[in-house]
């Protein structure tokens, strides 16, 4: 549990003395990180040497790896500075490190070799891979998935597991960063979060910070099982349906298999996983207060009554034109299931997929452009605020809606005032701004990454889309890299660092990432030695 | 002592100083039909003279009837914001029901429908056409085509510059920020007309020659300088300025568009000797910037790409002309990108061109720097400047909140706007093509500016036009005060009595 306090050390006479660790608000929480992958890494170890596949051993060593590195870390430093900047920084540093050092088991194991791939490459990729499951985007490279009756499966079960798991992990740690670190920083940070938005706020089940976290990981952590459950009654085996349920909770969408839900072609598995991802994709606060104290608290939140009408929108639309452009045949039921398949999977940021090969029903890059530009709002927007999807969020875009529709109101009448209502609800000018920027931040964000991918080789539908996706931590893309396919034909290596990069961008909700690099930069800049004035 | 009672306060709501500017709208088409006209009558006589005939006539009575309505004079003298920009959308509105009858009567278009997508197409300066083959139309409907940008155009930067910014204090983006006095294009609305018209006059007569000298005839260099000058981008050929195959022709072009999309007060103040001002203007910093690095960026980076054709793209992209020359396509995915990025964003503040606009963008881009360093220093007091002047608060507001109805604007447009030859990314060059008013389309196959299109997407096509050209506020608020002026029809509700 993160802590953000500094430590000093007790002293039998009652005093206390400053500790003898290193003040580093950075290494100690990149410790922290490492260290709580490594008991994934042991378990995904022992699946796989129970599945007698061959790199048991190395996950194992893996486990011990982490647990020494991330424990070195945390117990040789504690908390310096807490300036919003530094926690900030911080946070983007360990998504980054553990990222990258999440690419070791790939490495180690050699997950990603193949004829044509140097060394080099198949670190980028594993690189790729790690950063893609941490963020909880779904987008692969990893081209050697099994089938579901595949004899000789090219990858073990304990490194599939391993890849579920760093998913979990991801919407674990975004849990723990939304409700104990956000918070910790002032209301100036909790702003870019959404955190201050009017309404149940993940931030509020309890008066301890520490305490809500611990109500939301069971939560979190319930609903993991009651998905996997979900799956296996409906009729998957428990291995895959824990893998999926790990991924589901977090809204993930890696699959163990290449074809991902679609290798099932079940009705009731894709209803279980339309239910489990709506739940993911929804703020884990309602989903206690639900349990806990109000059966109505859904229908009375406002965002919540815009998520749902959005997803419905979308499904009546996109149902209406695969109809009508007869993509699916022209024949109701199949357009249904695709598109409300489809449109939960990327509504919710999860990225699970539904076709049963390349060009079939589900397969949305043979889409026209109608139902492609649906699914690429949808990929913009998100999920809501507090819950482990990505994107903009909802809430968000209806602030930014209010702010146009008063904009208007006053261009009739310049000296009225002019609350801003979400609802019944106000939301402060301040919120109103911060939202503002953040859009702003995320464009911006959109637009370099869109030249970078271009300019690395990237076709532009596919970039485009590729660039939304990881800010929105989605998965699959268009053209070439929709979800019956990897990224590995559409992007060069390079590209792929650049989407890795964009993942944990938006991720952390680009202020971080942004910080990452400032914040320092203005420590070294403290640290230069001062020009004496006599 | 005698009680002096003063007259009760009249309410005059915005309908009443409509007629006025949509008479002078309707003058200018018609002005533009008659001109169309006497042009046909020197080209055409032997081929289609009732078409002369009856664009002279649409032309003649839209001009008295025009000249009739601009006499009628509002009840209030004082303009309200809503009003100006309602005034904006009638002006507008009356140049379009002039071009619509002329394009509707003269026979040339299959459908009413098309001839009202070619009339808002080219008073909204777009360029989009239905037209596969210029050259099939008569030269009075090809001259019609781009004298109707022209005058429209200068109709919108008198309006924007002389007339807004005088009847409305403190609007949202001021060409004129951080001028003084005498450097400015814009002191009262006489001066307006007569320095934007004289200015606008200029370029064109520069083009004029400038084209006659790269070798085209006299009809084609007085339409194509129409058309540069106005950012319109309406061609005579299929093939646009490609059709010349001229680098010298090309470089005119470039050197047209460059200037037709930068600030007529930024030149005008540069021709007053104030070049301290004009060189810290941040608009055009960013306009020279975005320029320098788009060129270099289509240069080196895109594929197979000269220097003529790669100055060329980014100039007609970035001041949202349109005009074609080369297959850029073929320059790969990051000239594509550069060039639609280039588009959206579009010309500076006080120019004929259109999208989201420089002076936006800037501020956009400053915001996000000051609220980084708001975390970074969160003690200090982060002020955004525009040429050295502070920006208020409200204006920066009304600029985010632009941002968010232009892009809602964009994806709405994406949505509903169906194209059956176009691809995803058509569609989306499409739509942005249509909310920036550049006019033509980037798909793998290449960039046309005709596109065939159903009667549901000419329909979408002719609101997103509307919208790019005239700012989304001034049709929101004409529809919002015309549904308020029907509102007062309706039949009140009894209140506490049976």
């Amino acid at each position: 549990m993160l802590r953000l306090e500094r430590r000093s050390e007790h002293r039998s006479d009652g005093f206390s003395e400053p500790s003898k660790r290193i003040p580093s608000t950075v290494a100690h929480i990149c410790g922290l990180a490492l260290a709580v992958i490594s008991p994934g890494l042991f378990i995904s170890g022992i699946v796989e040497l129970v599945g007698f596949g061959d790199g048991g051993i190395t996950l194992l060593v893996c486990s011990l790896i982490f647990a020494l590195v991330g424990g070195s870390l945390w117990y040789t430093t504690r908390l310096g500075d807490l300036a919003p900047r530094t926690v900030f920084a911080a946070v983007a540093w360990s998504w980054f490190l553990v990222s990258v050092m999440g690419a070791l088991p790939f490495i180690l194991t050699r997950t990603f070799q193949s004829g044509a791939a140097t060394i080099w490459i198949e670190i980028a990729d594993a690189i790729f891979e790690s950063a893609s499951g941490y963020t909880c985007t779904g987008s692969t490279v990893l081209t050697t998935l099994p089938d579901l009756n595949d004899p000789n499966p090219k990858v073990g079960q304990g490194v599939l597991f391993y890849r579920q798991l760093t998913q979990w992990y991801g919407g674990m740690g975004f849990v723990q960063l939304v409700v104990t670190v956000l918070p910790a920083l002032g209301t100036r940070a909790m702003g870019f979060m959404g955190a201050e938005a009017p309404g149940p706020t993940a931030d509020r089940l309890a008066p301890r910070a520490k305490d809500t976290a611990k109500l939301l990981w069971q939560v979190y952590i319930g609903a993991t099982v009651l998905m996997a459950a979900g799956y296996v009654a409906a009729g998957m085996s428990i291995f895959d349906g824990i893998a999926h349920g790990l991924t589901t909770a977090a809204t993930g969408g890696y699959s163990t298999y290449n074809d991902s839900l679609g290798e099932f072609d079940s009705v009731a598995i894709e209803s279980v996983a339309i239910v489990a991802m709506l739940i993911g994709g929804s703020n884990f606060a309602l989903h206690w207060i639900f349990l806990t104290r109000d059966r109505g608290v859904y229908a009375k939140d406002h965002e919540f009554r815009a998520y749902t009408a959005m997803v419905v929108a979308a499904t009546v639309a996109v149902t209406a034109m695969l109809m009508i452009g007869g993509e699916v045949g022209g024949d109701f039921a199949a357009s249904f299931r695709t598109a409300v398949f489809n449109v939960v999977s990327l509504g919710t940021s999860t990225g699970f997929g539904n076709a049963q090969g390349a060009g079939t029903a589900g397969d949305f890059v043979v889409w026209g452009a109608g139902p492609l530009i649906v699914i690429l709002v949808l990929m913009t927007i998100g999920g809501m605020s507090g819950s482990t999807a990505g994107g903009v969020k909802v809430i968000r875009i209806r602030v930014i809606g209010a702010q146009v529709h008063r904009l208007v109101a006053r261009s009739r009448q310049p000296r009225a005032v002019i609350p801003l209502r979400l609802g019944s609800d106000i939301v402060s000018e301040k919120i109103a701004h911060k939202v503002a920027v953040y859009g702003m931040a995320w464009l911006a964000m959109m637009v370099g990454g869109l030249l970078a991918v271009t300019a690395l080789g990237a076709e532009l539908e596919e970039a485009l889309s590729a660039v939304v996706g990881s800010l929105g931590n989605m998965g699959p893309a268009f053209g070439s890299s929709g979800p019956t396919a990897t990224f590995q034909a559409g992007f060069s290596t390079p590209a792929r660092l650049v989407l890795a990069f964009l993942m944990i961008a938006g991720r952390l909700e680009l202020i971080a990432v942004l910080l990452m690099f400032a914040a320092p930069r203005r420590s070294l800049r403290k640290i230069r030695p001062h020009k004496h004035t006599f | 002592m005698a009680q002096t009672r003063s007259a009760p306060a009249v309410r005059v709501g915005t309908i009443h100083v409509l007629p006025r500017p949509f008479g002078i709208g309707m003058a200018l088409g018609g002005v533009a039909s008659v001109a169309a006209s006497f042009v046909g009558l020197l080209l055409d006589r032997s081929v289609a003279l009732d078409e002369m005939v009856v664009l002279f006539v649409v032309g003649a009575v839209c001009v008295v009837g025009g000249l009739a309505l601009g006499r009628v004079q509002s009840a209030s003298s004082r303009i309200t914001a809503p009003m100006a920009m309602s005034m904006l959308v009638a002006g507008w509105s009356g140049a379009t029901l002039v071009a619509l009858l002329a394009f509707a009567l003269s026979g040339e278009f299959e459908s009413i429908p098309s001839a009202f997508f070619e009339a808002v197409s080219a008073t909204t300066t777009t360029g989009f056409t239905t037209v596969v083959d210029p050259q099939e139309l008569t030269h009075a409907m090809r001259f019609l085509r781009v004298i109707l940008p022209w005058l429209c155009g200068l109709g919108v930067l008198v309006a924007g510059m002389g007339v807004l910014p005088v009847a409305i204090a403190g609007i949202e983006l001021s060409p004129s920020r951080g001028l003084a006095r005498s450097e400015q294009l814009v002191t009262n609305t006489s001066a307006a007309i007569r320095n934007i018209s004289g200015m606008y006059l200029l370029l064109t007569s520069l083009l004029l020659v400038g084209y006659l000298l790269g070798g085209m005839g006299l009809f084609d260099a007085l339409s194509y300088s129409l058309s540069t000058a106005s950012t319109g981008g309406m061609s005579n050929h299929a093939a646009s300025l490609g059709h010349f195959e001229s680098d010298f022709i090309d470089w005119v072009a470039t050197f047209g568009m460059v200037a037709a999309g930068g600030s007529l007060v930024i030149v005008w103040a540069a021709l007053r000797g104030a070049w301290s001002s004009v060189l810290h203007s941040t608009e055009l910093r960013l306009y020279a910037s975005l320029l320098l690095l788009g060129f270099l960026g289509v240069w080196l980076i895109g594929d197979e790409l000269s220097i003529t054709d790669a100055a060329f793209s980014v100039s007609s992209m970035l001041s949202t002309t349109g005009l074609r020359s080369g297959n850029w396509a073929a320059g790969g995915s990051f000239t594509q990108a550069l060039l639609l990025i280039g588009a959206g964003v579009g010309a500076m503040t006080g120019s004929v061109g259109s999208g989201f606009r420089l002076a936006r963008a800037a501020r956009v881009a400053l915001e996000v720097r000051r609220a980084l360093r708001g975390l970074l220093y969160p003690h200090r007091v982060g002020v955004i400047r525009i040429d050295g002047v502070a920006a208020d608060e409200v204006s920066l507001e009304r600029t985010y909140g632009y941002l968010w109805a232009h892009l809602l604007t964009l994806t709405t447009i994406a949505v509903l706007v169906n194209v059956s030859s176009l691809n995803l990314m058509g569609t989306l060059t499409f739509s942005l093509s249509l909310i920036s008013n550049v006019g033509i389309v980037i798909s793998g196959d290449g960039i046309a500016a005709a596109v065939v299109l159903d009667r549901w997407s000419q329909a979408v096509a002719i609101i997103a036009m509307v919208l790019g050209r005239l700012s989304i506020y001034p049709v929101l608020v004409t529809i919002a005060g015309f549904t308020r002026w029907l509102g007062r029809f309706r039949p009140h509700r009894a209140i506490g009595g049976s």
